[in-house]
Parts: C-alpha cells; structure tokens; sequence
C-alpha cells in the first residue's frame, strides 16, 4: 500500500460527544444519535450549520430492529440537505466512521464532519445473540447450530496455545479495564474486580466466561472532524487525524490465524504508514486497542505491534498497559468497562483518545505525557480491521 | 449456473434456516412517552421550534436543537391522499381505505391516518377532525386516533 495518496487537506477531530452506554436505554436510537451530535458539535463549539458533511455508522440492522437503519438514524445525526453516508463493516464500524469522515475532509469535499456512532442492542428479543444466528454460512456452519461465542473461544483457546498464556493472565485484561472505567461517567460495566472474580463467572463457551466478555449496551458517540484551516480557527488543541487504515483478512474463520489478528497488523501498518510511524512500540503514547473480550485487546496490542506476538500478556502482567505505565491501553475502560453499543463503542474509544491527547480526560487522564495515539476495532466477520493513528 | 428443478423440497439436500431474534420491543423514548401520554389524554402533540409548528412530535428540531412540545389544535385538514381498493393479495376490499397526509395549514409535515369518507368526497383542503378511541381502549399509540373524518359545516 502506497502512502503517498493526494490529500488536499490535513484533518482534525476538533469535538466529542457521548451518550451514557446502558442496557435498555428508553431514548429511541435516532435520540442517542442526536444527544450524541449535539454534545460532540458543542464541545467544538459548532452548530449543526457548520457542518458540510455527515458520515453515520452503525452496526447490522437487526440490532435496531429497522431496516435501513442508516437513513434512519440520519435524521437524528443533524443527516439532513447535506451530504450523508452510513458506514458499516460490524464491530469495525466505529473506527470505519473517523476513518470516512477522514476521507471526506482530506479530500477537499467537505470542510466539516459529524461523525456519528450508534447501536441499540436492547430491542431484539430475547436476547440479541439472536441477531448472530444467521450470519453464519448457511451449509457449512449452521448445521452445527453455532453461536458467536465459539469464534471467540477458538480464538482464545488457540492463542492461550501458540503463546503459554493463561486464564489468569488474559483475566487481568478485564480487571484493569473495568477498574479504568470507574472513573468514566458513562460506563455501563465498571467495577472492582479480581482475577478470581473472572475465573469464577459463569462459563459462556469455554474458555470464554461472563466477565471475560463486553455487555450488551444501548448508546452513541460522536465526533466532529475538521480541515486544518477550520480546526485551527476553531480551538488551539486540535487532534490530527494522522494515519488511516482498513483491511480484511480471509472471511472463513476456518481459513485465518486464530491466534494473530493479521487483518489488524495489515490496516494498522497502513496507517503507521501514512502517519510516519516506523517503530509504533516506541513511538505510541497511548492506545485504545478493540476489548469486546479480554484475550481480544492482547491479540490487538500485538496486531497494533505495540508489543511482540505472545509477549502482551507478560507486559501487562508487570503493569506496563496500566493508566500509570509505559504504554496505557484503554485508559477509559474500552468495552469491558464504558460498555459495547456495537458502533458507537469505537467511536468512543477514538473520543477517549482525543481527551487523552488534549489532557482532558479528568481522573482517567494517563500519567505520561502524550502525544500519539492509536485506536482500533474488529468485526464484519470477524476479519476487518480499521485503524486510526492521531497526534498532537 | 444450474437451475434446482425439483418440486418438492424434501428432494434437494437443503439447510433449513431460521431468524432467531423472535421480536423486537421498541421504545419511544422520554419525549415519544409524553407524546403517547398526550395521546391517552385525547390529545395530538407536534414540536415547536423558534416560531415554526412540526408535525409529528419530536424530541429535537431540523436544526439540531431541542423542540417544544406544543398540542396541535388543529384546524386540520388533508393535506394529500390515497385510496385502496384492493388488500396485498390482490383481493378486492369490501370497502375502499382512504389514507391522507393530514395536518393543519400553519404546521410543517402531519400525520399519516385514516379518514373515513366516501372516496369521492375525498380532496386536498378537505376539513377533518380525529376521532379516538373510547379512553379505557386507548394504548399511547397512534392507533388511539381511529381515524380522522370530515368535519360537519365546519
């Protein structure tokens, strides 16, 4: 992948807004958009009327529960006489919003940019697990009955194989992500917890366990990006948007490296590239890997190359990921903690990153001083990985 | 390509699907629950914003900020309008439905309801009125308008 592509303008995200993430929120989807947006544009102290372009994201229909969920959410998204794009590859839509509305405002196209993330989980019943059933290769796979559970319990299992990690070590994860996001005011699954608390949750699919695994949440985010020349008239703290990426990886689950996330490596060298980021284990200050399970954002620190294959969990076990560490990951909570409303949670995970680079994250705030930063998120089938890199 | 030309379904190999999430249970949110509310009430609320009356009532106005939940007093009036004569199979309807874009001369956008008229008599400008259901039937929905009809030497 070329790097050198024709970008008109540099791009910053200048604004963030989010929702409290819940279960069983009572705002319909379109109002979490809109509190969302309307926060994220105040912050930059912009109105709907100055924003050229908007780009909505989220996850399958069927979370909602409406068809065309894009068009409407748009609505509440501020999607309305202007130019309007949803954006959608599953869990990885929340990065995929940032990195489109990137694309708008580097191109020339659009000056200004709300970019909105939101996933209500909680209208489909029973459970929204239900959703998952039939994303599933209808002859190979179910037959066998599957749930989305068993992607990840191969995955874990075969990772806890290749690199002699143990439950324990992967537990921690959760642990410190939960206890980040005690001081986020918008977490869902914040608490104070053990290794032993993890390792005696209810089994879900083996090895996967309730408090290894991200809850099911109601909720959005959203950002506002701006061209350099706006972004520098309207704060003096703009977060550049450095680096971008997205890959997938081979769609079969059978056919990928169960224990290395390489659709992650691939987007995330990607955008290292475009950010100029050679030795990303040196140069990134602070990171917000993907986490809808513990395991997962290891697999991530590894596929950002933030630490050597099979070497996070020995990392993170000295206190190198934690807020007072080398290299913080997910410093607000991520998913474990602040909650999974599918594409908003990505979303928040970039938003959390802007505050950690303008020092505005309150007590979540990492010790060391910051200046890059890196975000991922993973889904589709599991094999899609988006990246975005921002600096100071 | 190849066709599948059995008859029967049992005489291909075949995976039977089915979608898993039985029902969705939506909620209105906490201004769609005054509005329902309104509407138990005998009331049909819309959204002012600045010195502009929207029709359906709404938390926030085009321009991003919060509405004013305001009760549409009408006079209302059918702003466009559609019959159906025939039901999704194709059969005739024992009695044509009239439906109608119906909402009042200074208010933006409307409801989408019944009206129960002759289709003939039908036509934009024609003066309505809702009618509700009796109050212990009302739910909070839209539904509780059964239907809206001309208004009598209005």
């Amino acid at each position: 992948m070329k790097s050198n592509i024709f970008v008109k303008d540099k791009v910053a995200i200048v604004g963030a807004g989010l929702t409290l993430f819940r279960r069983r929120l009572l705002e319909t989807p379109r109002e979490l958009a809109w509190e969302a947006s309307r926060e994220a544009l105040s912050s930059a102290g912009l109105t709907l009327k100055d924003i050229d372009c908007i780009v909505v994201g989220s996850a399958p229909d069927a979370f909602d529960g409406i068809h065309m969920k894009g068009e409407y959410l748009a609505d509440g998204s501020g999607g309305f006489n202007k130019p309007v794009v949803r954006v959608f590859v599953g869990g990885g839509t929340g990065v995929m919003v940032p990195v489109v509305a990137w694309w708008h405002v580097a191109s020339g196209l659009c000056k200004t940019v709300l970019a909105v993330g939101e996933e209500k989980m909680s209208h489909a019943y029973p459970h929204p697990q239900g959703v998952f059933a039939y994303i599933w290769d209808p002859i190979l796979e179910r037959p066998l009955g599957p749930n989305l559970i068993w992607i990840f319990a191969l995955e874990m299992r075969r990772y806890m194989h290749v690199c002699n990690a143990s439950k324990e070590d992967i537990a921690l994860v959760s642990v410190k992500n939960k206890r980040n996001a005690l001081d986020h005011p918008a977490a869902q699954a914040a608490a104070k917890i053990t290794v032993d608390d993890v390792l005696k949750s209810e089994v879900l699919v083996w090895p996967v366990q309730l408090l290894d695994i991200s809850p099911v949440s109601d909720g959005a985010a959203a950002l506002v990006l701006a061209s350099e020349s706006v972004a520098r008239r309207v704060t003096d703290t703009p977060v550049w948007v450095e680096g971008i990426g997205f890959t997938l990886d081979n769609t079969h689950w059978y056919n990928r490296d169960l224990a290395y996330p390489r659709y992650l490596e691939y987007a995330a060298r990607m955008a290292y590239k475009m950010a100029g980021i050679e030795r990303p284990w040196k140069e990134i200050d602070v990171a917000e890997p993907y986490d809808p399970f513990d395991y997962k954002e290891l697999h991530h620190i590894e596929g950002l190359m933030l630490a050597r294959r099979c070497e996070a969990p020995k990392l993170l076990k000295e206190g190198y990921f934690d807020r007072s560490g080398e290299l913080p990951t997910s410093p607000g909570g991520g998913l474990l903690g602040v909650g999974n409303p599918i594409a908003a949670a990505g979303v928040m995970k970039v938003a959390e990153l802007f505050w950690q680079l303008r020092y505005e994250a309150g007590a979540r705030q990492v010790k060391k001083p910051v200046h890059k930063a890196v975000a991922n998120a993973w889904g589709d089938l599991m094999q899609a990985g988006t990246v975005v890199v921002l600096s100071t | 390509m190849s066709l599948w030309k059995k008859s029967r379904v049992s005489d291909v190999v075949h995976v039977e699907g089915r979608m898993e999430t039985e029902r969705y249970i939506y909620t209105p949110g906490p201004v769609g629950v005054k509005v329902a509310e309104a509407l138990m009430e005998g009331r049909i609320m819309g959204v002012k914003c600045g010195n502009k009356l929207y029709i359906p009532a709404k938390t926030y106005c085009p321009d991003h900020s919060e509405g004013e939940l305001v009760e549409v007093k009408g006079p209302w009036i059918v702003k466009s309008y559609t019959i159906i004569y025939e039901d999704m199979y194709g059969a005739k309807l024992d009695k044509p439905v009239v439906i109608a874009l119906v909402g009042t001369e200074e208010a933006h956008g409307g409801l989408i309801h019944y009206v129960e008229v002759e289709p003939d008599k039908v036509k934009v400008g024609l003066k309505v009125e809702p009618v509700f259901r009796p109050k212990e039937e009302r739910r909070g929905l839209i539904t509780d308008v059964m239907f809206f009809k001309p208004v009598e030497h209005g």
